[in-house]
C-alpha cells in the first residue's frame, strides 16, 4: 500500500504559501484482504477527512450517508471511541476497521487517538501512556497499544500518540511542560513505529506548543525522517487565536519538508480553513458541520466573488419562531437530500419537539455545505484569487480577522463566530437526545 | 427489503367491505384459527394485513428518514394528536397540506384521538361527559378536549384512519367505572360521527371499551357494530392486565366485530403477541416498544431481545440476526453495536431501523403463512424458537381455543410445558448456528 502526495505547484521560495495537490493511496502494491485490481483513491487537496463518532459521520447511519453524494473519500476515525477497556475488543476482529464500522473499502482511513472536538480532559499523561477520559474510567494509550489496535485494525493512516500541552497561558513552569512534551511525543513516535507490522502511513504530529525554540526541536526531527508521509498540527488545546496559533505553525512549517501533506486539527472552521489554507495546510476534518448541526444551525456561507452585500449571516438559526410557517427549503437552490425533501417548518418542528431527526437532516445539509466550500476554495486557487476571495469572506462574514495581534484585539477575536469549539461547548446534550456530551472546551477569554 | 408479494396469484377476495374511504378484502383464511390475511386500501395506500404500524409520535419516527421507512417495506405509521395538537398545531397542519406533506410521506397514516395522552401524562385529568377537562401543562389553563375537538384536530391532520375519542380507563379499573366509560365511549363515537369534516377521505374507527368485563364488552362491540363504521379497534388493554384476560377479551371482540372489515388491536407489539392476536383474527397493531427498546440498545430477535450493552456482545462478531436483510445486520456485528448504543445517535439508529425490519419482516412471514394456509405450523417454531418449551399458559390457551395445541408434539417432537409467568424474563437461549 502506498500513499503518495503530488503537489501541482512544486517550485516555490517559501514552505507557507496555498497549494493544490492529489492525495493518492494505492493499494494494489500489497497482498492480503487488499484486492489487487482496486483502483487508486485520489483525494483533490485541500481537503477534509469526514468526521466521525464511533466511526460513523455523527447522526448518518450509511445509508442515509449516501444521499451525500461527492464528499471526499477520506474518513478519519478516533481511537478513543473504541476504548471501553484498556485491553478492547475490537482487535479481536480479523476483518479490518473498515470492515468493522462499514466503510467503503476505496475511503482512505485515517486513525487518530483523540476526539478534536474534545479539548478539555482531566486525566494527566505520564511518560509511558497518553491517559484518556471515558465513561469506565480513565484509559492508558500507550504507544505499543496503538500500534497493537494498527496492526489488527489496518487503516490506511495513522497519527500517533502525541503528549498535548494543556495548558494556554505561558508561565515559568510552562517551558519545562512543554520540552516534558517534546520528547515524550518523539519517544512515543519512536516506539510506536518500532512496533508496527502493518505498513499503515504515518502522519506525526509537530509538537512544540508556543515556544519557538521547542517547535524547532520538534520539527528538525521529524524533518530528518524519511519514514513520515506527512505532518498533523494538532494544538487544539492551545487556546490563543486562530492567526497566533497560524504563526507557531508556520514557524514549524518553514523547517519541515515542503512536499509532504500538512494536516490541521481544530481548524474547521470556514474562516480558518480559508487562512490555514493561505498557510499551506492541506487537509482538515468536517468538525464544523457538526458543531453547526448540535446548535441547530443550517449553514449558509458561500466563497464567491460576489460584494454585492454588506454582511451577511453564515447560518441559518433553525430555532427562531420564524421559521414556523416557513415553507420554503434551508437554502434556496441547494441540491442536498434535506433541501430537496423537506423544509423549515419541518425542521424547525423536529427541533422544538426534540426529534432526533433533526439533527439527521441538518447534518446532511450542513455536510453537503462543507463539501462545496472546499470545491469553492480549489475553484478559486486555480482562478488564482484565493486571497482575494478569502478576505472578502471575512468580510462579508464579519470575521474581524487581523493578523497584528495585541491585547484588545486578542479578546475580541475569542468571541469570532465561526469557532467551532466555543459553538460546542455551550452545551452539555445534543439538542434532540439526552445522550450527554462531556469535556468540550470551554471557551476561555486570554488575557495577558 | 423484501417489498410486501404474499398476495402475488390471489385476486378473487373471499370477502370485503367497501365503505367510502375504505376497501378491506379478505384474500386468505386459516382453516384451523381466526386468522387471516387481507388487503385494505386507504385513501393513501394499499396495506396488507396483519399489519404493525411503527409509532411516529411527533411527525418523525425517532431519527429515521420517510426514504428509510419505505426501504423497510412500513404501509402505515402513527401519529400522535395530542402531541401534534400542541406543536406545529391544526392551523399550521392546515396550511402545510396535512401531516402527510408535512413530513413528506405519502402512505398510510393513523392517528389516535389524543385520549390516552392526556389520561397517562396529564397530571389533571379529569373525565366530563363533555369531554376531557385538563390543565395545560405550557401555562396551567384549564382546558378541555371533546370528541368534537378531537376529530377537528385530526381533520386537520388529514391522516388514512382516524381513533374516536373514547373515556378510556385502566384495564385494572374495576366497578362501575368501567360500565360507565364503556357506555360513555359509544356516545363519544356517535358525536365524533356527527362531527366528521372528510368521510370520504378519512376513516373514523370506533374502540370497543368494556375492560376485562364479558358482558360489557360484548355489548361494546355490538354497539359499536351498528354503526357500520369502516374497520375497528380492540381498546382498554395493555395496560399491565393479566394475559389471561387480555386474550379473552380480544378473541371476544374478533368473535363479534365483522369478518370482513379490519379489527385494530392497539398498543400490542411484542413479538408473540402478535402471533397470537393474528390467530385471533386481529389484523392491525401498533406499539412504541421495538422503537424504544432500540434506544436502549435492545435488539429484537426470534428468541426475545438482545441487551447489546452487555459485556458479552463486546467481541461477538455475529450481525444481530444471521436470517436478517435490514441495512444494520448486512453492515454490522454486535460488537460494534455494543460500542455505540446509547452513546451515538447513531447507535440508535442502526438498532431502530433492525427492530422496525424485524416487525415488519414477522407480519411478512405471518401473512406468507396464513396465504399458504400453514399458520399453525409457523406458530409452532415460532414458539419453540422463542420459547423452547416453557411457554407461557396464556399463550398455550390462547392457542387452544383456536385450534393449535402447543402441548401435543407435532411431527418433529417438540410440545410445550406450560409455565404461569406472564412473560419471559430472559430471553431463550440462541439457536446454534
Amino acid at each position: 500500500m502506498a500513499l503518495r502526495f503530488e503537489l501541482a505547484n512544486i517550485a516555490t521560495s517559501s514552505t507557507v504559501v496555498p497549494r493544490r495537490g492529489k492525495l493518492v493511496l494505492d493499494r494494489s502494491a500489497t497482498g492480503g484482504d487488499s484486492s489487487a485490481e482496486r483502483p487508486a483513491t485520489v483525494l483533490e487537496t485541500p481537503t477534509f477527512f469526514k468526521y466521525t463518532r464511533h466511526g460513523l459521520q455523527p447522526h448518518l447511519v450509511p445509508e442515509v450517508a449516501a444521499e451525500l453524494d461527492a464528499l471526499p473519500m477520506a474518513t478519519r476515525v478516533q481511537a478513543e471511541d473504541f476504548l471501553e477497556s484498556d485491553t478492547p475488543d475490537c482487535v479481536k476482529f480479523g476483518d479490518g476497521l473498515h470492515k468493522f464500522i462499514a466503510l467503503d473499502p476505496a475511503d482512505i482511513l485515517l486513525l487518530d487517538t483523540l476526539d478534536p472536538t474534545i479539548t478539555v480532559r482531566v486525566a494527566k499523561s505520564t511518560n509511558t501512556y497518553m491517559s484518556i477520559d471515558s465513561e469506565g474510567g480513565t484509559r492508558r494509550l500507550t504507544p505499543g497499544l496503538f500500534a497493537q489496535l494498527t496492526n489488527s485494525l489496518r487503516p490506511d493512516i495513522i497519527i500517533p500518540p502525541a503528549d498535548i500541552v494543556e495548558e494556554p497561558l505561558p508561565s515559568l513552569t510552562q517551558g519545562k511542560r512543554i520540552s516534558k512534551s517534546v520528547a515524550r511525543s518523539a519517544k512515543w513516535l519512536e516506539e510506536c513505529m518500532a512496533a508496527l507490522t502493518h505498513p499503515a502511513a504515518v502522519f506525526a504530529p509537530v509538537v512544540g506548543s508556543h515556544s519557538l525554540e521547542l517547535r524547532t526541536m520538534s520539527a528538525k526531527a521529524l524533518a530528518a525522517r524519511h519514514d513520515i508521509a506527512g505532518y498533523v498540527f494538532n494544538d487544539v488545546c492551545l487556546t490563543v487565536p486562530l492567526e497566533h496559533k497560524l504563526r507557531l505553525v508556520n514557524h514549524s512549517l518553514r523547517i519541515l519538508d515542503a512536499s509532504k501533506p500538512r494536516y490541521m486539527l481544530g481548524a474547521s472552521a470556514p474562516d480558518a480553513v480559508l487562512l490555514a489554507v493561505l498557510s499551506g495546510i492541506d487537509l482538515f476534518d468536517s468538525s464544523y458541520p457538526y458543531a453547526v448541526t448540535e446548535q441547530g444551525l443550517a449553514s449558509t456561507y458561500v466563497l464567491d466573488q460576489d460584494n454585492s452585500a454588506n454582511v451577511l449571516p453564515h447560518c441559518l438559526d433553525m430555532w427562531q419562531e420564524t421559521m414556523f410557517a416557513d415553507f420554503g427549503p434551508l437554502v434556496d437552490g441547494c441540491t442536498c437530500f434535506t433541501c430537496r425533501s423537506h423544509h423549515r417548518s419541518y425542521i424547525h418542528h423536529l427541533l422544538k419537539t426534540k426529534e432526533m431527526l433533526a439533527t439527521v437532516l441538518l447534518q446532511i445539509h450542513n455536510t453537503h455545505w462543507y463539501q462545496r466550500f472546499f470545491a469553492d476554495i480549489r475553484r478559486s486557487m486555480e482562478r488564482g484569487s484565493l486571497a482575494a476571495d478569502a478576505a472578502l469572506f471575512m468580510q462579508k462574514y464579519d470575521c474581524e480577522t487581523q493578523l497584528s495581534g495585541g491585547i484588545g484585539e486578542l479578546n475580541r477575536l475569542a468571541n469570532r463566530p465561526f469557532s467551532e469549539l466555543s459553538t460546542l461547548s455551550a452545551q452539555t446534550c445534543s439538542p434532540t437526545t439526552k445522550i450527554q456530551r462531556k469535556r468540550h472546551a470551554e471557551p476561555q477569554v486570554v488575557t495577558l | 427489503m423484501t417489498a410486501s408479494d404474499e398476495f402475488g396469484h390471489l385476486d378473487t377476495p373471499l370477502e370485503a367491505s367497501n365503505s367510502p374511504a375504505l376497501t378491506f378484502e379478505v384474500f386468505a383464511r386459516c382453516s384451523k384459527t381466526k386468522a387471516r390475511a387481507s388487503k385494505m386500501h386507504l385513501p393513501h395506500y394499499k396495506a396488507h394485513t396483519p399489519m404493525f404500524m411503527p409509532v411516529g409520535t411527533m411527525g418523525s419516527i425517532k431519527g429515521i428518514t420517510t426514504k428509510q421507512l419505505e426501504a423497510l417495506d412500513c404501509h402505515v405509521i402513527l401519529g400522535n394528536t395530542y402531541h401534534l395538537g400542541s406543536r406545529p398545531g391544526p392551523e399550521l397542519l392546515e396550511k402545510a397540506g396535512g401531516l402527510h406533506k408535512f413530513m413528506t410521506w405519502d402512505r398510510g397514516l393513523l392517528t389516535d384521538s389524543g385520549g390516552f395522552q392526556m389520561v397517562s401524562l396529564l397530571k389533571l385529568a379529569n373525565i366530563t361527559e363533555e369531554g376531557v377537562e385538563f390543565e395545560n401543562p405550557h401555562d396551567g389553563q384549564k382546558m378541555m378536549l371533546t370528541p368534537e375537538m378531537s376529530i377537528g384536530l385530526q381533520n386537520a391532520i388529514g391522516a388514512d384512519i382516524m381513533m374516536q375519542l373514547d373515556d378510556v380507563v385502566s384495564s385494572l379499573t374495576t366497578g362501575p367505572r368501567v360500565e360507565e366509560a364503556m357506555w360513555r365511549s359509544v356516545r363519544w363515537l356517535d358525536r365524533s360521527i356527527k362531527a366528521h369534516k372528510r368521510p370520504t377521505e378519512q376513516n373514523l374507527f370506533p374502540i370497543v371499551q368494556g375492560g376485562l368485563d364479558v358482558d360489557l364488552r360484548t355489548k361494546s362491540a355490538l354497539e359499536l357494530v351498528k354503526r357500520d363504521s369502516p374497520g375497528y379497534a380492540i381498546g382498554g388493554l395493555s395496560g399491565g392486565e393479566a394475559k389471561g384476560s387480555f386474550w379473552r377479551m380480544v378473541s371476544l371482540s374478533t368473535d363479534i366485530l365483522p369478518t370482513n372489515k379490519p379489527r385494530y388491536c392497539m398498543g400490542v407489539g411484542y413479538a408473540e403477541d402478535l402471533v397470537v392476536c393474528s390467530a385471533l383474527g386481529v389484523d392491525m397493531y401498533d406499539c412504541v416498544f421495538p422503537t424504544r427498546t432500540a434506544r436502549f440498545g435492545n435488539a429484537l430477535v426470534r428468541t426475545g431481545s438482545l441487551s447489546l450493552k452487555q459485556g458479552r456482545y463486546s467481541a461477538d462478531f455475529k450481525p444481530i440476526d444471521k436470517d436478517c436483510d435490514c441495512p444494520t445486520c448486512a453492515n454490522y456485528t454486535r460488537a460494534y453495536l455494543h460500542t455505540t448504543a446509547t452513546k451515538e445517535t447513531t447507535g440508535c439508529h442502526l438498532i431502530t431501523v433492525h427492530n422496525i425490519a424485524f416487525q415488519m419482516r414477522l407480519m411478512r412471514d405471518i401473512r406468507q403463512a396464513i396465504v399458504e394456509d400453514r399458520y399453525p405450523a409457523f406458530i409452532r417454531e415460532f414458539m419453540r424458537i422463542r420459547f423452547g418449551k416453557t411457554v407461557p399458559m396464556w399463550i398455550v390457551g390462547a392457542l387452544q381455543s383456536v385450534n393449535v395445541d402447543l402441548t401435543v408434539p407435532d411431527s418433529s417432537g417438540y410440545s410445550a410445558e406450560p409455565v404461569a409467568d406472564d412473560f419471559q424474563k430472559t430471553p431463550n437461549a440462541e439457536p446454534e448456528l
